[in-house]
Parts: C-alpha cells; sequence; structure tokens
C-alpha cells in the first residue's frame, strides 16, 4: 500500500511539474526560445495574485479571471515590447536576453515584496482529501492541480491541432520565413503565442501560491524541473510533458521514501540517467 | 531597503554629527569645558524578511522601549554616552548575515554587536565577531545548535562571543515531560531538516529518545523549501508515529501540516520548534492549531522583570499588546534582555576604546533580566548561559485566538503550572 501511495503522490506532484513546463515548451516550440526567465515569470504571476487579492481582499477563486487577464497582458507586452527586438538568428542572443530578464525580475520582486515567503489560502480545500482505496488517501486540491495540467495539455493539443491559429503556430514553428512568404502575418502569431504562455504560466501560478510556499527567489527551481520534464518527454511533446513531469514526481517521492535528503537529488539523478538513455527524450515530436 | 538602519533619537550618522556640531556649537559659547563624549556604536543583525521573520516582529517596538528607557543616552563611569543603533537585515540568510556583519564591523566600526534567532543568524555574526575581535552578545539559538555549529571547544569556549538561551536538554525535556503526560504508543516522528536545528537534533536527541523508552521514525535530514512531505508522513502512519517532534519555519509547516491533514495522519501531540512558538504562525490553522505544543523561553507568568524599564514579564507583555495590537510572542523579551545585558555590561566597561575591555565587562555579567538570570561564567558550556524554560499547550483563547497555558515546569520550577496537557481532538 506504501508503494502505491507513493506512485499517487508522485504522479499528482508530477502533474504540478508539467503545469511549470507548459509554457516553456510552448515559448521553445513556437518561438525558439530557451526561457530563461520562465520560472520567475510563474513567481511574478504569484505575486500578481498576492497583490490582487490582498487589494481586493477576495479569495483567488474570485480574483482568477483579473489575473489571467493581467497575465494575457503581459504576455503580449513581452513579446511586443522586448522580444519582438530580439534577433533570433543566433539562439544565444534570446537566452542572454532572458537570463537578464530573469535576474531583473528576482531584484524587482525582492524590492517590492521582500524575502518573506508567501502563500496564499483557499481555506479547508486546502486540508481536504478522498479516499481512492482503502486507506489510501489523495488531496482534494493536488488532484485538482492534476487535473488541470490534464485539461490545458488537452486544451492546448486541440487548440495547436484543430484550428486555424494553431495551423499558423505550427507553420511559424516549422519554418518562419516561409510561413512569413505565404502571407502569415507571424510577428501577431508570436504576440498571440505569448498571450496563451503567460495566460499557461497564471493557471501554474495560482496553482502553485495555493499549494505551497514562495519567494522571489523561487523561481529557478521551478524552471529547473520545468525543463527537466520538457527534456524527459521529448522536445515539443505536450503529453510527454506531462509524463516527464510524472517520471520527476514519482522519483522525488521514491528517493523520499529512501531518506529524505533524497527527494530533490534522485529527480536530478533519474534525469541524467534519462537524458542518456533517451537523449531525445521518450516521445519525440518527429523521430529522424 | 535591506540597508535601513535604525536610528535611534532619529540619529543617523550625518544627521548626528550635524546636530552634534550644532549643540556643540552652542554649548561652546558658554560651557568650554563640557566635552560631548564620543558614540557608541552597536551593530544589531536580525531576520527581518525571510522564513525567519516571525522573529523579528518585537525589534521595532523594542527599540522604541530602548530609546524611551535611556533617550538615546548610557551613563559610563559617570559620564553621559550617546549610542546608535545600527540595524541590519539577514534575510533569513547565513550568508547574508554573514556580510552584513562583515559591513558593520568593517565600514562602520561598530563597538559591539547584538544578533538573535536561530542559527543562521547567530552562528555567522558571531563567527565573524570572533574573526574581527568585536565583542558579541547573541541569544535566541538553543545552546548546542549554537556551540555546535560554530565548532566550539567545550574545554575553551570563545574569546570574543557570548550567548544566552535555553539548552537542547531542557527544550527537549520539557516536550518529552509533555508528551508524557497523555497516553501514547511512545512512537516519535522526527521532522529535522537540514540545517543548524535539524542536524544538532538529529545529533543529540535519538538516545534521549531511547533512553526515555520513545522509538524514532526519522525520514533523514531533507533541505527545505521541500515541495512535499507526502513521504514523511506515509513513512510516519506505516511506523505507528503518534507524536511529532519536529524544527521547521512556519512556511515548511504549514506544507507539512496541510499534508497531513490530506492523508489522514493524525498524531495525538505536535511539536514544531521555530513555528509553535508563534501564535502568528500557527493562528492560520484556525482549530487545527489547538493543542500544539511548545517549549516556553518566557510568557507573561515569569516572575522576573526588566532592569531597563523596571516592568514586570506581564506588564511588558501587556505594553506590547497594547501598543501593537498583537498578542505578545516568547521573542518579545529576549529581544528586550538583549539590550537589558548590553547595557548592564556597558556601565562596567573601564576603556571604551579599548575591545578587550567591553567584552572582559560582557564575561562578568551577573544579572537577572526579564528573561531569568544571566551570568556567562555558570553555563553548560563556555561563554553561555542557560535561561529557565518550561512547557506548554495552546488552547482557545478569549482576548487572542490562542492562548499558551504552562503544563510543565521541570527546568523553571519558578514559574506556576497552569493545567496539563490534553491530546489534539480531530
Amino acid at each position: 500500500m506504501e508503494l502505491v501511495n507513493t506512485l499517487v503522490q508522485g504522479t499528482l506532484l508530477g502533474g504540478l511539474f508539467a503545469l511549470y513546463a507548459l509554457g516553456l515548451s510552448l515559448v521553445f516550440g513556437v518561438m525558439r526560445i530557451v526561457n530563461i526567465a520562465h520560472g520567475d515569470l510563474i513567481v511574478l504571476l504569484a505575486y500578481v495574485g498576492l497583490t490582487v487579492t490582498e487589494f481586493f481582499g477576495v479569495s483567488i477563486v474570485v480574483a482568477a479571471p483579473a489575473v489571467l487577464l493581467l497575465a494575457a497582458g503581459a504576455g503580449w507586452f513581452l513579446q511586443r515590447g522586448l522580444f519582438e527586438f530580439v534577433p533570433r538568428h543566433d539562439p544565444l542572443i534570446p537566452l542572454l536576453v532572458a537570463f537578464g530578464l530573469s535576474i531583473i525580475l528576482q531584484n524587482l520582486m525582492l524590492l517590492g515584496f521582500g524575502a518573506d515567503p508567501q502563500k496564499l489560502s483557499i481555506g479547508r480545500l486546502e486540508q481536504a482529501s478522498v479516499e481512492i482505496l482503502p486507506d489510501l488517501h489523495v488531496g482534494v486540491f493536488s488532484l485538482l492541480i492534476f487535473g488541470a495540467a490534464v485539461a490545458l495539455i488537452g486544451g492546448l493539443q486541440l487548440m495547436i491541432y484543430r484550428t486555424s491559429f494553431g495551423r499558423a503556430l505550427r507553420a511559424v514553428s516549422d519554418n518562419e520565413a516561409n510561413a512569413a512568404m505565404l502571407g502569415l502575418d507571424t510577428r501577431a502569431v508570436f504576440r498571440k503565442a505569448f498571450v496563451i504562455v503567460m495566460v499557461t504560466v497564471a493557471i501554474a501560478a495560482m496553482l502553485m501560491s495555493v499549494r505551497g510556499n514562495f519567494d522571489p527567489a523561487s523561481g529557478p527551481t521551478r524552471l529547473l524541473t520545468a525543463f527537466e520534464a520538457i527534456v524527459i518527454g521529448g522536445l515539443g511533446s505536450m503529453w510527454g510533458t506531462l509524463v516527464g513531469g510524472v517520471i520527476i514526481g514519482i522519483a522525488q517521492m521514491v528517493g523520499a521514501q529512501i531518506d529524505a535528503s533524497w527527494q530533490v537529488l534522485s529527480g536530478h539523478l533519474v534525469f541524467l540517467i534519462l537524458l542518456i538513455l533517451r537523449p531525445r527524450g521518450l516521445f519525440p515530436k518527429n523521430d529522424g | 531597503m535591506n540597508k535601513k538602519t535604525h536610528n535611534i533619537a532619529h540619529l543617523n550618522r550625518r544627521g548626528f554629527l550635524k546636530a552634534g556640531a550644532a549643540s556643540a556649537a552652542a554649548v561652546g559659547l558658554y560651557s568650554p569645558a563640557f566635552a560631548a563624549e564620543r558614540t557608541i556604536k552597536i551593530g544589531m543583525v536580525m531576520p527581518q524578511t525571510g522564513p525567519l521573520a516571525f522573529f523579528s516582529e518585537h525589534v521595532d517596538f523594542v527599540l522604541g522601549q530602548v530609546q524611551k528607557a535611556t533617550g538615546g543616552q548610557l551613563t559610563i563611569d559617570g559620564r553621559q554616552y550617546p549610542f546608535e543603533i545600527l540595524l541590519r537585515d539577514s534575510q533569513s540568510n547565513p550568508n547574508r548575515a554573514s556580510e552584513v556583519a562583515a559591513q558593520l564591523i568593517l565600514d562602520e566600526g561598530v563597538d559591539l554587536m547584538i544578533a538573535a534567532a536561530t542559527p543562521e543568524t547567530t552562528v555567522p555574526v558571531s563567527d565573524m565577531c570572533e574573526l574581527n575581535g568585536v565583542p558579541c552578545v547573541t541569544n535566541d539559538t538553543p545552546l548546542e545548535p549554537y556551540f555546535q555549529a560554530r565548532g566550539g571547544d567545550p574545554d575553551v569556549g570563545f574569546e570574543w562571543t557570548n550567548h544566552f538561551f535555553f539548552s537542547g536538554t531542557q527544550s527537549a525535556g520539557t516536550n518529552l515531560n509533555m508528551f508524557g503526560q497523555i497516553a501514547s504508543d511512545k512512537m516519535v516522528g522526527a521532522l529535522w531538516p537540514n540545517d543548524g536545528d535539524g542536524n544538532a537534533f538529529a545529533q543529540s536527541y535519538p538516545p534521549l529518545f531511547d533512553s526515555l523508552g520513545y522509538g524514532l521514525s526519522d525520514p533523514g535530514r531533507f533541505d527545505m523549501p521541500l515541495s512535499s512531505y507526502a513521504a514523511a508522513v506515509s513513512q510516519f502512519k506505516a511506523d505507528g508515529v503518534d507524536l511529532i517532534y519536529g524544527v521547521i519555519p512556519p512556511p515548511e509547516f504549514t506544507t507539512f501540516w496541510n499534508e497531513a491533514a490530506q492523508q489522514k495522519f493524525q498524531p495525538k501531540l505536535v511539536y514544531a520548534g521555530k513555528t509553535v512558538q508563534f501564535p502568528a504562525a500557527i493562528e492560520p490553522f484556525g482549530a487545527r492549531a489547538e493543542g500544539l505544543i511548545t517549549e516556553v523561553w518566557w510568557a507573561p507568568s515569569y516572575p522576573y522583570a526588566s532592569t531597563m524599564t523596571g516592568q514586570s514579564s506581564q506588564e511588558l507583555a501587556d505594553e506590547y499588546e497594547a501598543a501593537s495590537g498583537r498578542q505578545w510572542s516568547m521573542p518579545l523579551a529576549y529581544r528586550h534582555s538583549l539590550f537589558e545585558v548590553i547595557f548592564d555590561g556597558l556601565k562596567r566597561v573601564q576603556d571604551l576604546d579599548d575591545p578587550a575591555s567591553i567584552q572582559a565587562a560582557f564575561n562578568e555579567t551577573d544579572m537577572v533580566s526579564v528573561v531569568g538570570p544571566i551570568n556567562f561564567q555558570t553555563g553548560p558550556l563556555p561563554n553561555t548561559c542557560m535561561t529557565p524554560t518550561a512547557g506548554g499547550q495552546w488552547v482557545k483563547g478569549d482576548k487572542f485566538p490562542l492562548n499558551l497555558v504552562i503544563c510543565d515546569n521541570e527546568f523553571a520550577p519558578e514559574v506556576p503550572v497552569q493545567g496539563e496537557v490534553q491530546p489534539l481532538t480531530y
């Protein structure tokens, strides 16, 4: 039963990791930008959530639409005001810009919010659990996070493969110059893509801020798990990202069963092993 | 914002020089013999932000008390000396604590240093002072973690630093006494992270638990922040743990306590050092905070009074509650007593310009502060003093949501027992 419990808790934790990773995966897939600031953007939006809830004195559930709107605006602004001016012929340049953005964001947050860890509360739901098997209790909120990850991935998959905007996204992602030649407004596609990315980041941020604590310095660890989930799953594969997150989550839980000091380390170890065995990830987008 | 200087009597350096020059000039007109004494600079390092910020809640209030009681002046050997307190934030980070302590010593040239709250603050600051030959007094870190983390030699001690607080023996003793007051399976679950306190606990407690007939389930040293405590919780459930003995700060305890509830892990008593001492940290749990137990380093029922303001413990707590609208908590008296001890010591200093003379005065401390008797010669370890420590349990309060009831006084017999420990209810 302990083994089943470990697997279930690890899987649910993996849902959270996959949520962290979705936005990063999209930015890389469409824009070929390795967004080092991704973790800090998650934390920033968590602070936005905190500020909105405190300012209006409402629960994050009520504040969520406002946070999503703000995030969408921020996404448009980031692309229009920053990344649009960054030359992308050399992948190193946007990477360095994102790196700079990460440092700026961390320090601005430290300045604005202080080093105190913060957490949003939604009351009793945080402690609520259901007994799915005899003596196997699962947190309702953890289930909610996992459900959100699955729903979000499903939605993004539908959007990418079933809508005209998705077709444009794929075209731009495959070959930007050709897409432009065929009359696609690639700049508009990029802006919309970044808006969608930031909306997923906002969802991850709000769920994260209820589940645990965050502080201005917690972005890089979020980025690291997100990155590992993507690489394990295979670049460009959304469902692969979920599998990658789940693998890291289970690895952490199994490691913690051996000794608590192994929890974080074992996630990284499994990542390294898989990187050696399957350098292209478990579900590479196209073999060849 | 991290370099905020707290100015006693509105004295920052520049302001003081200006005011000093003006008053010196004014005085000089008619009484040239009255020379102004130099300012005593006191460096102070506290975790004002970060996970340990709860420890700093009372700093501003106590600095206000200091100002009111002294007027920013100390009388040493019949002469009036102005003093200035330079407060720096460690951001709950030991590296940062070390850095700001070095700045205070090297850039500001402080005459003495004070620091408080957890090994993450007191150890790096004390080490920096030892290295630079600056007298330093600290409190609010159990004696053993303080001494071990500094690599102290029990035969030698330290040259420049003194420290007073409870000893782990008292704290564990009183907590285990309280565990013993209820019927349990005597199975203890450990939450000891990979930090100063956690490592010290893991080193010294297992034999103690064993000798008292308690079983121990220890998941190991973990790095914080931890994304999930589910593994520890399921191990505790598998091992039949019904008592929790931890030392984790409030944000971590929140994660643990929520996951414990989710997985229906229901221990009979819970102790979590660094968290359960603070009503503000556990109030958000509502009814689930009632019944948590804690060692008590100070409470309004302590029979001691302040040498600085003359207040009894009860009066000190009352003044704080009236001034802040917040409930008293234990660090209040320790912030207060830190100033009692250094002011008591400074009065004995022979030569203020000789750090060794200041240190000698601190070493000779023998006084009764609001937290109890302080004497650095008698401590269980050199350069330390053990202060009286009781045990208590949080129950539903009337004025504030939670009220602390003293349940054990083996290590502080002068503090009256108010009730018996009750197991947690679910």
